[in-house]
C-alpha cells in the first residue's frame, strides 16, 4: 500500500467495496466525494450493506465492552494521595543521598586501595575504568580526563537529562541530536594523537627513521628497527622490536621479540613473548609463554598471565603474576605475588621483596638462592583454585534448587502477595532505591530497638523479617527474570515457572562470573538490593490501602 | 466522549486550577474512575493501572493550567493519560513498534459479512474484554484510544506517534487482530469473499 487507505477504493480487483474504505466510511473519514460514492454503493450492494452494518456492530460491541465493566476502584485510589507523593519524593531524595554516600564509602574502602595496589603493581593508571579498557591503550586521552567519580558523575546527569528528555527522546530529531553530540564528545581525544599506520606482508621502521608520532603496525612479519617517539600499535604475526620505542607498545601477534628498548609501558596479548632488551616502565601480558632473558630488563613491574614465565633477567619492582609455571632465575627488585601450580626458584635467583605465593604444591626453592624473606606459601585447592569444579557445581546446583523450593512455598503461600513483589520489581529505579534505603536501614533500626529494653521483642521481630526478605529477594529477582523473558501472567503455577526459569538462568550466570569476583559480587548485591526493594515497595502499598468503594458510572456513554 | 466538562466540572477546574484543594478533590473522585478504566484496558494488569492512574492524575495537576478551557476537559485528561500509559509501555519495551512499513501488508480484502456477524452475534463483552487482554499493546491502545475514549484520528495519530493517513490501517489491523483472539484462527481476518 503505497498510498494512505481509502485513496484507491476501486482498485481492489472485486466489484466489492474494502473492508478499510467501508470502515473509513463508517468512521466519517472519507472526504464528501468518496463518501457519497460509498453511500452510494452500499444502497445498491447488499453485501458490502451487510459489511457495513457488521462493522458497526463490532464498533458498538466494542465501546459497550470496554465500559460495561463494573470493577470497585482500588482503595488506594479513593482520593488524591498528594501525602504519599511528597513522602515518596523524601524517599528518593534520603535514597539518593545514602547511595552518594555509600558509592562514595565503597570507593574509599575497597575501589580506591584496590586501584592503587594494581598501580603499584604495574598498571600505572589513573582509574579502574582505564585499567578495564586495557590502560585507556585505545582510547588515549579519556585516561587522563575521566576519574571514576566523573564517570559516575556523568552517568548520573545523563540519567536526569535521559529522564527529562524522555518524552522528547521519541522524536528523530532529538535523538540525532543526541547521539551526534555523543559521536562528538566520542572523536574530541582522537584529534589529540597524529597516527601513522603502515600496512603489508612485511611492514617496518627502518633503522634510519625516525617517526614523530605514533606508529600503527599491521601485517604478517613487523619490525621497529628505527626510532619511535609515540606509541607503536601492532597487530600481525611476527614483531620484533630492535631499535627505541620512547611511548608504549601495544601488540597482539604470535611471537614478540623485543631485543632494543621501549621506554613506556608494553601491552601484550601474545603466544611467546621473548625480552633481551629493557622496557622503562612495565610489562603487562597475557600469552603462553613469556621469556625474560638474561639480557633482558623490566624497570619497574610485570604483571603477567602466562601459561609458561621464566624469568632470568632482572625486574626493578614487582611481580604479580597468574601462571601455570613458574622459573626465577633472575633478581626482582620487589614483591612477587604468585598463583601458580608449579613455582621453582633456582640458585641464581634474588628476590628483594616478599613472595607470596598460591599454589596446589609448595615451591621449589634451591639453598642458594638469595631470598629477603622465605616463600609465603598457601595451599589452594585445585578445585577450589578453579572455581568449577564439581565440589562447587553439586553446591552451586543444591543452592538453586533450595531457592526454587523455597520460591514455590512462597508462591503457593502467597500468591497474590508474590505476584505483586514480581510487579513492583518491574519498578528499578524504585525498587533498587528502597531495597537500599530499607536494607541498610532496617537491621541499623532493629538494632537500635534492641538496645532499648521495651523495644527488644520489636527489634528482633524486625530483624527476623529483614532476614526473610533478604533470602527471599532473590526469588523475587528470579521472578522478575522470568516475566521479562515468558511475559506476565495472573497464573499461580505460570509464576512458579517463571520464577524456577529465572532462579536456573541465576544460576547459569553466577558460576559464570565467579571468575570474576568483583561482578560476582556486584550482581549479588543487585539482584538482592532489586528484590529486596520490591519486596519494600510491595508492602508499602499494602499498609497504604483503605477500604474499596463501589466504581461510579463512566464519563463517557 | 460524549460527556464533556458540564457546568459543574468547568467550575471545579476553574477553581482546582487557582489552587482550590476542595475543587481539585472533586474533580480527582469524578474522573478517576473512568482514567483508571482506561488504564486497566490499555495496560498489562491492575497493579500498573492503579499506579498509572495516580501518576496520571498528578501529571494533570502540574499541568492543569496548560489546559485550554474552551476545550472539552475528559479529551484533554485521556490525552494525558494515553500519553503516560503509550509512554509507559514505551519504557519497558513490551510497546511493539510495527512502523508504517509493517502496515504495508494489511490486504484490502471484503470479508464475509455473515460470518462477521455470526461472530459479533455470538461474542459477550467479557469475551471481548478477555480477547483484549491477549491483543499487543499498540493493537490494545488504538482501539481503547477509538472505542473508549473516542478519540478523533488526530488525537490517536499524535498519542501513538503514527502518520494520521495510517491510524485507519493500526485500527483496522487491531480489529482483524481481536477477531483472532475471539475465533482461536485467523479465518475472519483475513477471509474475502472478493
Amino acid at each position: 500500500m503505497s498510498s494512505p487507505p481509502g485513496t484507491n477504493l476501486q482498485n481492489t480487483g472485486t466489484p466489492h467495496l474494502d473492508e478499510m474504505t467501508i470502515l473509513l466510511y463508517l468512521e466519517r473519514q472519507l472526504d464528501r466525494a468518496r463518501a457519497a460514492e460509498v453511500s452510494a454503493h452500499t444502497q445498491e450492494c447488499s453485501s458490502c450493506r451487510l459489511l457495513l452494518r457488521a462493522l458497526e456492530r463490532e464498533s458498538r460491541l466494542l465501546t459497550r465492552a470496554m465500559l460495561e465493566e463494573e470493577e470497585p476502584l482500588p482503595a488506594r485510589l479513593t482520593s488524591f494521595q498528594e501525602a504519599a507523593r511528597r513522602s515518596l519524593q523524601w524517599i528518593w531524595m534520603l535514597t539518593f543521598g545514602l547511595a552518594a554516600t555509600g558509592v562514595y564509602a565503597l570507593y574509599t574502602s575497597y575501589v580506591e586501595p584496590v586501584q592503587n595496589r594494581l598501580q603499584d603493581a604495574g598498571f600505572g593508571g589513573t582509574n579502574l575504568l582505564g585499567l578495564l579498557i586495557f590502560q585507556g591503550a585505545f582510547w588515549k586521552g579519556w585516561q587522563s580526563m575521566i576519574s571514576l567519580v566523573e564517570v559516575l558523575a556523568l552517568v548520573t546527569l545523563g540519567t536526569f537529562t535521559a529522564m527529562v528528555l524522555r518524552r522528547r527522546l521519541r522524536r528523530g530529531s532529538m535523538l540525532a541530536m543526541l547521539l551526534a553530540g555523543m559521536c562528538g564528545v566520542m572523536l574530541m581525544p582522537s584529534g589529540t594523537t597524529a597516527t601513522e599506520f603502515r600496512k603489508g606482508q612485511n611492514t617496518e621502521v627502518t633503522s634510519s627513521e625516525v617517526i614523530k608520532s605514533d606508529v600503527f603496525l599491521s601485517g604478517d612479519r613487523m619490525s621497529v628497527d628505527g626510532t619511535v617517539e609515540g606509541d607503536v600499535y601492532a597487530f600481525g604475526r611476527t614483531l620484533d622490536v630492535t631499535g627505541h620505542v620512547l611511548g608504549d607498545v601495544i601488540v597482539f601477534a604470535r611471537d614478540v621479540t623485543v631485543t632494543g628498548q621501549v621506554d613506556g609501558n608494553v601491552r601484550s596479548f601474545a603466544n611467546n613473548l621473548t625480552l633481551r632488551g629493557t622496557i622503562g616502565r612495565s610489562l603487562t601480558i597475557f600469552c603462553e609463554q613469556l621469556k625474560l632473558d638474561r639480557s633482558g630488563k623490566v624497570n619497574r613491574n610485570i604483571t603477567s598471565f602466562a601459561d609458561s614465565f621464566l624469568l632470568d633477567g632482572h625486574v626493578g619492582h614487582d611481580i604479580v603474576a597468574m601462571n601455570g609455571r613458574f622459573d626465577l632465575r633472575g633478581q626482582v627488585d620487589g614483591d612477587i605475588r604468585l598463583r601458580s601450580e608449579v613455582f621453582t626458584i633456582e640458585s641464581s635467583a634474588q628476590v628483594g621483596g616478599p613472595i607470596h605465593y598460591k599454589g596446589t604444591k609448595p615451591a621449589d626453592v634451591s639453598p642458594q638462592a638469595k631470598l629477603a624473606s622465605a616463600v609465603d606459601y598457601e595451599h589452594v585447592d585445585k578445585d577450589r583454585e578453579h572455581g568449577g569444579g564439581a565440589h562447587y557445581y553439586f553446591w552451586r546446583l543444591l543452592w538453586s534448587a533450595a531457592f526454587i523450593l523455597y520460591g514455590l512455598v512462597l508462591i503457593l503461600l502467597m500468591p497474590n502477595f508474590a505476584g505483586d513483589c514480581v510487579r513492583s520489581a518491574e519498578n528499578a529505579g524504585a525498587s533498587l532505591g528502597l531495597g537500599l534505603l530499607v536494607g541498610i536501614s532496617a537491621p541499623i533500626a532493629a538494632g537500635i530497638a534492641c538496645i532499648t529494653f521495651v523495644g527488644f521483642p520489636l527489634g528482633i521481630l524486625g530483624f527476623m523479617l529483614w532476614l526473610i526478605m533478604l533470602f527471599s529477594a532473590q526469588i523475587v529477582f528470579g521472578g522478575l527474570i522470568g516475566r521479562w523473558i515468558l511475559g506476565p501472567t495472573e497464573d499461580k503455577w505460570g509464576r512458579v515457572g517463571r520464577m524456577a526459569l529465572g532462579m536456573a538462568i541465576i544460576g547459569v550466570v553466577v558460576p559464570l562470573i565467579h571468575y570474576v569476583q568483583i561482578l560476582d559480587l556486584i550482581f549479588r548485591i543487585a539482584a538482592m538490593t532489586w528484590g529486596f526493594g520490591a519486596i519494600a515497595l510491595t508492602l508499602y502499598k499494602r499498609v497504604a490501602v483503605t477500604p474499596s468503594i463501589p466504581i461510579p458510572p463512566p464519563i463517557a456513554a | 466522549m460524549n460527556a464533556p466538562g458540564t457546568t459543574e466540572s468547568a467550575e471545579a477546574i476553574a477553581r482546582a486550577r487557582a489552587g482550590d484543594q476542595e475543587a481539585w478533590g472533586d474533580l480527582y473522585r469524578e474522573f478517576a474512575p473512568a482514567i483508571f478504566r482506561f488504564c486497566r484496558r490499555a495496560l498489562p494488569t491492575r497493579e500498573d493501572a492503579e499506579d498509572a492512574t495516580m501518576e496520571v492524575f498528578m501529571k494533570v495537576r502540574d499541568k492543569l493550567h496548560q489546559y485550554d478551557s474552551t476545550r472539552p476537559f475528559t479529551s484533554w485528561l485521556y490525552k494525558v493519560a494515553a500519553n503516560h500509559c503509550w509512554d509507559l509501555l514505551r519504557r519497558r519495551k513490551i510497546r511493539q513498534d510495527k512502523e508504517t512499513e509493517d502496515l504495508d501488508t494489511l490486504p484490502l480484502e471484503h470479508p464475509d459479512p455473515s460470518q462477521l456477524e455470526q461472530l459479533i452475534e455470538k461474542r459477550t463483552s467479557e469475551e471481548v474484554r478477555k480477547a483484549l487482554d491477549k491483543l499487543p499493546s499498540r493493537a490494545r491502545m488504538a482501539l481503547v484510544l477509538r472505542y473508549y475514549s473516542d478519540m478523533s484520528y488526530d488525537e490517536i495519530a499524535d498519542a501513538l506517534g503514527v502518520r494520521r493517513a495510517f491510524v485507519g490501517v493500526v485500527l483496522l489491523r487491531a480489529r482483524h487482530e481481536l477477531r483472532q483472539a475471539l475465533e482461536g484462527s485467523g479465518a475472519l481476518a483475513v477471509g474475502g469473499a472478493g
